[in-house]
């Protein structure tokens, strides 16, 4: 189990997880969740990168570290957004909110 | 030494100041908007003083993960100068409510941070930092408009869109990163020449490059970019099209110089982005009824032209490029202001709504005319030298076909630019319309403009030499 290939299968999956996860749900939480998997899945893939090529140990550790208080700001400006969008429509289905059309 | 790293991070410091300056006038609970419009100016000016000081700068900072070269200043410059200008056409700033003026201000300086930041990043957590610094301003932005819904709904579809966007991104660096074992750019361009054959490599770089397809709205990732002009505030819209696009094509050229030109199968990924930008981009913009919604799908197309000169890999290729996105930035802007200073109460402008602009204002009507003979690449206007650069780039490397496609394709732009420049020449207004009052400094602002865009058309030779000198250096330096 130990083996570089592990990692990355499993974060591979966890991607594809998120972004179906994306792609399915019409909630805009359930959405920013699959989002947070995509990201954690890039986390995993420098960690195991880091643990089993990396020629400096603390580097993917320090990206990891990054990534999380990105994601925090990102969830705190996805939150007040889904607030705003409550506000206006009594709803957090992103089915409602089509007046805009591609 | 301390002195000389203070100078080296002039633009960016300048930018931070401000920001600073504009958070403590947000505090306060009874805003006076004028003032703090007045601030914001002498701000953006400032930070145009400071991007310029900043010209001819060289060295590194930070561990080497920030690079400050001629490459990096000349789009410092053209980021400020896209601020100073976007900053003079929010006098009174009619779409957003008086108590947010601040915010407002305070964001799109956070974001033109960020964008700086972008340029001068060799380093990809740094470049990622930077990237969601500019990014979560502009979705904090984007919303900020008063009144119907579409702005909420606008912003929460730039918002995942973009999100999605840069864990896409994120994940493709792991790989450049697993492959590489390194994150500083210097380094995987050492080792990515040799090993860009690996899928793993390809799919990371790839992936990567993905986060600044968005940016840039190059298909398949165009698709917020209608909504997001139509719902975001016309000012923001203006800054989206303009400054966010040139610090995607700074990191494009970036990047893909990293592969050193040497595999083919990623130039034809790139050239099917290109074909794909430019005709989905001009076909669906014929149909639009909405100017910014049109204005979106024709940034689309441009998309398109500025990937046709970075995919030729080639020193005139990357030029041609960066004296395009200055090119975009003029016209463009150009275009934007006038949607700004005719929807005086910050409405969303169908383009019937341009009848009788020639009676009401005729500066603003031939503003808006130059504007778009110089997106449509009609001589003699900087947009017309910009085609023939990216053409001639593409032409050297051989690329006949695609300057065919490209050709054709700024035929079939012309229709619907024409069809603006109709309705705003030669339709009469249904109602009697009162004249547009135009304040003297926007009349200034227009006449400047009318005057770039022919300048740098007919002489682009100034800016061409110095596009030319950054790009030698970005890479061989690098």
């Amino acid at each position: 189990m130990d083996s570089l290939h592990t990692y990355l299968f499993v974060a591979l999956l966890l991607f594809c997880i998120g972004l179906f996860g994306l792609l399915q749900r019409r909630s805009l939480i359930g959405m920013l969740i699959s989002v947070e998997l995509m990201l954690n899945a890039a986390s995993i893939n420098f960690l195991a990168f880091n643990r089993f090529l990396g020629p400096d140990p603390a580097v993917g550790q320090i990206m990891v570290l990054f990534i999380m208080g990105i994601a925090a700001a990102e969830a705190a400006i996805a939150l007040s957004l889904i607030l705003a969008l409550y506000r206006r429509l009594r709803s957090i289905d992103i089915e409602k909110a089509r007046e805009l059309r591609g | 030494m301390i002195a000389r790293d203070f100078m080296l991070f002039l633009p960016e410091l300048t930018y931070l100041v401000a920001a600073l300056i504009l958070f403590f006038m947000c505090l306060p609970q009874k805003a006076d908007h004028k003032a703090i419009y007045a601030v914001a100016l002498a701000l953006a000016g400032l930070g145009v003083a400071g991007a310029l000081l900043g010209m001819g700068q060289e060295g590194h900072l930070f561990f080497d993960a920030y690079q400050v070269d001629l490459f990096s200043q000349v789009f410092k410059l053209i980021l400020a100068v896209a601020v100073l200008l976007v900053v003079g056409i929010c006098h009174g700033l009619a779409g957003v409510e008086d108590r947010y003026h601040a915010d407002f201000f305070l964001f799109l300086f956070t974001c033109g941070l960020g964008m700086m930041l972008m340029v001068s990043a060799v380093e990809l957590m740094t470049l990622y930092v930077a990237l969601e610094l500019s990014s979560f301003s502009l979705y904090i932005l984007v919303p900020l408009r008063r009144g119907d819904n579409l702005d909420v709904e606008a912003g929460v579809k730039y918002l995942f869109i973009g999100i999605t966007a840069s864990c896409v991104m994120l994940f493709g660096m792991s790989y450049i990163f697993g492959v590489s074992h390194t994150t500083y750019l210097a380094g995987i361009m050492d080792r990515l020449p040799l090993i860009i054959q690996q899928p793993a490599a390809m799919i990371g770089l790839m992936l990567t490059l993905s986060g600044f397809f968005f940016k840039l709205a190059v298909f398949p990732f165009h698709f917020w970019a209608p909504d997001v002009y139509q719902g975001a505030a016309n000012q923001v819209a203006a800054f989206i099209a303009t400054a966010s696009k040139a610090a995607a094509v700074a990191l494009l050229i970036r990047l893909t110089a990293l592969t050193g030109g040497t595999s083919l199968y990623f130039i034809d990924v790139l050239m099917v982005l290109c074909v794909a930008s430019m005709t989905l981009g001009n076909l669906v913009a014929i149909v639009q009824k909405g100017i910014k919604r049109m204005l979106a799908y024709s940034s689309v197309a441009h998309a398109g032209y500025v990937l046709m000169g970075i995919l030729t890999m080639s020193e005139l290729g990357y030029s041609a490029a960066v004296f395009y996105s200055m090119a975009y930035m003029l016209m463009n802007f150009a275009a934007f202001g006038v949607v700004v200073m005719v929807a005086t109460s910050g409405q969303n402008l169908a383009i019937s709504d341009l009848a009788g602009l020639h009676k009401r204002s005729p500066l603003l009507a031939l503003t808006l005319m130059i504007a778009l003979f110089s997106l449509a690449g009609i001589p003699p206007t900087v947009g017309f030298t910009g085609k023939f650069l990216v053409f001639a780039g593409a032409m050297q490397q051989g690329y006949f076909w695609l300057v065919l496609v490209g050709m054709i394709n700024a035929t079939i732009s012309l229709y619907y630019y024409l069809m603006v420049i109709k309705a705003a020449y030669l339709s009469e207004s249904p109602a009697e319309l009162p004249p547009l009052v135009v304040s003297m400094p926007l009349r200034l602002l227009n006449y400047l403009l009318i005057a770039a865009m022919v300048y740098f058309g007919v002489c682009p030779g100034g800016f061409l030499d110095l596009a030319q000198a950054a790009v030698r250096g970005m890479m061989g330096g690098d």
